[in-house]
């Protein structure tokens, strides 16, 4: 039987402020537990929310990128539950009156782009973090606080590959225009999933089901993957499919029921009082727009048609932010755009991985890269022999300095080339002889002993060249 | 008063121990105080000047104090010593004000009758058979026995004005947003308001102008520039329109408070005021209470939420959270404020929150509407702070809780809590040899109209710095 399959995703983000949501304590990752809190995080009695200016500048961006209408009367309401990473015993957020409301970002799909809409973004306080030992449970509040955006999207997506091209354009978009790290792996950025099946043409969607734990991309379209498959197996086997929430195993590469949902729970929301209505200026929402940083899907636009690359090659560079600026740099001072991003795609990123670095965590020079790229453009390097400069290169070094140190330079004189081809040519008739009768591959044993005869330093093209033509005059 | 003891720089020391022994001595008499506050520490800190430099004041026990126990009044914060100061307590500070003692005060600020702290009732200085009020009870007595010149109090539905009645004291709250609430353990949000005792209008000017002020922590604090009350204080009442609340008066059974009432209001409009009766909606005026009643259980449910045990709160034990969660609940707090829990959180169910909540919501916005008709004519509007004085603490008249006389007549005062207008009780007369007084509300951050009206009343009166006598 054939199904329809329905997913929609829920991203919690966290934004990338100084401060917290509702309060002054400094935002933090990776902080000793519990110091950068303070009354207002921890739920003291008495303590009263301060709305973080920088909280509602970093949404009003994400809903502008995301071509959310923004609702210029911001209001907050409380989310009422008892739990123990919950500090005051309810959580702030925007639940009746959202800051964005439909909006969309368009995805790449096997069928071509297609667009994703985005039913709402909200502000809300992220809670205390859990961390449950045999016998007790520890908390730590630093998180308490931090200020989140939840981006809630329509049930759009179709597949596990949509969803996860879904989440990689969200994650690209926020994290250019910096209002968030978007690090699955830390937390600042948690999807939740929702993926339901139906029966081909069904007019209801069937029941959804919600997995969470997911922290990276690439589990997402193994998790979705997999619970379509499940669902599938229990509707072919005639059994129901019940409204849970999962997790997935990275292990097992499955997702595994934490609780199944009976009736929803009631928050009991209602505004918050502590917060009066704040009436955003319109000019201030557009300064802000007005300044707002370049989209990856504009530096997609704008490689194409300036740098000629190709579509892989700008999907592979623009995916990293750092990479992408790093090449800007480059082709400030050399014209070879497409060397430029081979180059920070295949050696650079070889040498980055082996060497457990990041493009903004070595000493590369921007410029260094760029006279390297001249060098072999000009033909006083050979690629051979520029890949040998890589590690000085990666450590800061002027290329032609080292170079220089280490004798390479390119021949690329015909005259003292001419004289290493007869000269190999001489030594070995054989070659000829195979050459004579149909062997190719005879000129490139001819090339390779010119090359070690020149050390190595001999323009490769131009020996080639040269013995080709040579070989012709002798067989001739 | 309390500018007579800023100005006496010499005189501070003695004063304000001499107030922290008197607090002690009254203790056993009144049982107006939760914790006291060695002044000790306070007086080597005095600034050079202050507009209450060397004056000893009190704070109801919702004021946070830094290091100090702040108990709201209940078991389950008995042991809670909060880290911060309430924007109010370093304002007084650093006007120069020492505070000696946390007063008694209702649990968590929810009742009338300061008869439900954990600590027991506080008894009124003027006859010590009768209640002082709440829910800032402690603090009234404290003002009102001659301890201190003024004492902070907290008023979300008439906590501060209540007291100040059956004490014989001026009870101010002034506009929503005029006093920051950061620090203040809330009751509910929307409706609470910092509010104070003073004996003389003068002091409640002083304690004002010390008070007031925008505060970035409390977003609903207002920017507007805070007046010199002292200075603006203008008791000539030619041209003042007052509006006497028709339905208080018709509904308090009393006849004695009624002359009393109607003598005063002569008296003022032979000072030049226009004195008129006016009528509200009598349905809207009964329907005061009950929306009350949920917009602040509802709120308190929530702002409450925090005191569970495991965050804050004494500790019970139990198989699991839950179970802590609940049995600290259980027994942390007094079957009062369980059943209003109980109460507010139905009103917030999603499926009663329209019917209930959000209905009470609209009610509060007629009654605000209908306050804004009355104040376009009028400069003020006043009625009797209570038909009667305190009741004793032993009564067991059964008061018919819906009767109009409760309803209006006793309850309308929260009326100032739901449109955040500032609003003045001041005593008015004597039945039984113990006070009663009169209020007086005015339009939002009109506080100078306000002290002006309740200073003719005090000139009327002549209880300025009206004192219990303690025996």
């Amino acid at each position: 039987m054939e199904y329809d399959v329905t997913i929609g995703i829920e991203i919690h983000c966290q934004l990338k402020t100084a401060t917290k949501m509702f309060s002054g304590a400094p935002t933090s990752f990776g902080r000793k537990a519990n110091t950068c809190v303070n009354e207002v995080d921890l739920g003291h009695p008495g303590s009263m929310p301060q709305v973080n200016e920088e909280a509602v500048r970093k949404a009003v961006m994400a809903c502008t990128a995301l071509h959310l209408t923004i609702d210029p009367l911001i209001k907050f309401d409380r989310k009422n539950y008892y739990y123990s990473d919950l500090p005051k015993g309810f959580q702030i957020t925007q639940q009746f009156h959202p800051i964005g409301r439909d909006g969309y970002v368009e995805i790449d799909t096997a069928e071509g782009p297609k667009k994703i809409r985005i039913e709402r973004i909200h502000m809300e306080e992220d809670t205390a973090k859990q961390f449950h030992l045999s016998k007790v449970s520890l908390l730590d509040y630093n998180r308490a606080g931090t200020p989140l955006i939840e981006i809630v999207s329509r049930p759009d997506m179709h597949n596990g590959a949509e969803a996860e091209a879904y989440v990689e354009a969200l994650r690209q978009t926020l994290y250019y225009i910096g209002v968030s790290d978007c690090k699955m792996e830390e937390g600042s950025m948690r999807c939740d999933v929702n993926v339901s099946i139906a029966p081909k043409g069904a007019a209801h969607l069937g029941t959804k089901n919600e997995i969470k734990n997911l922290n990276s991309i690439s589990h997402i379209g193994k998790a979705v993957d997999y619970e379509v498959e499940r669902q599938k197996q229990l509707l072919e086997a005639g059994e129901k499919v019940m409204q849970e929430t999962r997790r997935f195993d990275e292990k097992t590469g499955t997702t595994i029921m934490m609780r199944r949902k009976e009736g929803n729970v009631d928050y009991k929301f209602f505004p918050e009082p502590n917060i009066v209505p704040i009436r955003l200026d319109a000019a201030w929402i557009k300064s802000i727009q007005d300044a707002m940083p370049e989209l990856p899907s504009a530096r997609k636009q704008r490689y194409e048609r300036d740098y000629g690359l190709s579509e892989h090659d700008i999907n592979v560079l623009i995916s990293n932010k750092e990479m992408s600026d790093f090449f800007e740099q480059v082709v400030k001072y050399t014209k070879n755009a497409k060397s430029a991003c081979n180059w920070l795609l295949s050696d650079v990123s070889a040498w980055l991985n082996a060497n457990e670095k990041t493009i903004d965590t070595c000493e590369l020079k921007p410029e260094m890269l760029a006279k390297l790229i001249g060098m072999i453009d000009d033909g006083k390097l050979s690629n051979a022999q520029a890949k040998q400069l890589v590690d000085d290169l990666m450590d800061g070094k002027d290329p032609e300095q080292s170079a220089e140190e280490k004798g390479l330079k390119q021949v690329s004189d015909t005259g003292a080339i001419s004289a290493m081809v007869n000269e190999v040519m001489d030594a070995n008739p054989q070659a000829i002889e195979d050459f004579r009768n149909g062997k190719d591959r005879a000129v490139g044993f001819l090339t390779g002993q010119v090359m070690k005869k020149s050390k190595g330093q001999a323009n490769p093209g131009l020996v080639n060249q040269l013995i080709k033509a040579e070989l012709q005059k002798r067989i001739g | 008063m309390i500018a007579e003891m800023a100005a006496d720089k010499n005189g501070a020391e003695k004063r304000v121990k001499e107030a922290y022994a008197k607090a002690q001595e009254y203790q056993s008499k009144f049982n107006d105080v939760i914790t006291f506050v060695d002044p000790e520490e306070q007086l080597k800190d005095l600034p050079a000047e202050g507009l209450m430099r060397g004056v000893p004041v009190v704070l109801k026990d919702n004021v946070n104090t830094k290091g100090i126990r702040t108990t709201a009044g209940s078991r389950i914060l008995s042991t809670y010593v909060p880290v911060y100061d309430a924007e109010i307590v370093e304002k007084l500070r650093k006007a120069g004000a020492v505070y000696i003692a946390k007063s008694s005060m209702d649990e968590l600020a929810m009742g009338g009758t300061n008869l439900t702290c954990f600590t027991g009732p506080a008894y009124n200085p003027w006859d010590t058979r009768r209640m002082t009020g709440g829910s800032s009870g402690g603090s009234a007595a404290l003002v009102a026995s001659g301890v201190v010149p003024m004492a902070i109090g907290s008023d979300t539905g008439d906590s501060v004005r209540k007291p100040a009645s059956f004490c014989g004291i001026v009870g101010v709250k002034p506009t929503y947003g005029r006093i920051s609430r950061y620090g203040i353990i809330q009751y509910a949000s929307s409706l609470d308001h910092v509010g104070y005792f003073t004996r003389s209008i003068e002091d409640a000017c002083v304690t004002l102008k010390v008070l007031a002020g925008r505060d970035d922590r409390d977003m609903t604090s207002s920017n507007r520039e805070v007046p010199d009350y002292s200075a603006l204080l203008n008791s000539d009442m030619h041209g003042r329109k007052i509006a006497v609340l028709g339905n208080v008066i018709k509904n308090i059974s009393n006849q004695e408070t009624v002359k009393m009432f109607n003598d005063l209001m002569d008296q003022l409009r032979a000072k030049g005021a226009q004195v008129d009766v006016y009528d509200f909606d009598e349905n809207l005026m009964r329907a005061i209470l009950p929306a009350y009643f949920i917009i602040a259980n509802c709120e308190a449910t929530s702002n409450d939420s925090n005191l569970d045990g495991i965050r804050f709160g004494v500790r019970e034990d139990g198989e699991d959270m839950a179970e802590i969660m609940t049995n600290s609940r259980t027994k942390g707090f007094g079957p009062l404020i369980r059943r209003r829990f109980v109460i507010g959180s139905y009103g917030l169910f999603e499926e009663n929150q329209e019917r209930i909540f959000r209905k009470a919501q609209k009610v509060r916005r007629v009654v605000v509407n209908a306050m804004n008709d009355c104040l376009k004519e009028y400069d003020a509007i006043i009625a009797p702070a209570s038909g009667n004085i305190a009741p004793l603490i032993n009564a067991n008249e059964d008061q018919d809780a819906l009767s109009d006389e409760n309803l209006i007549a006793e309850n309308y005062m929260a009326m100032g809590n739901f449109s955040g207008y500032p609003s003045i009780t001041v005593p008015m007369g004597f039945e039984e040899g113990c006070p009663i007084g009169v209020n007086i509300t005015c339009r939002a951050f009109e506080e100078t109209t306000m002290f002006d009206v309740a200073k003719a009343v005090e000139e009327i009166t002549g209880y300025k710095d009206l004192q219990a006598e303690v025996k």
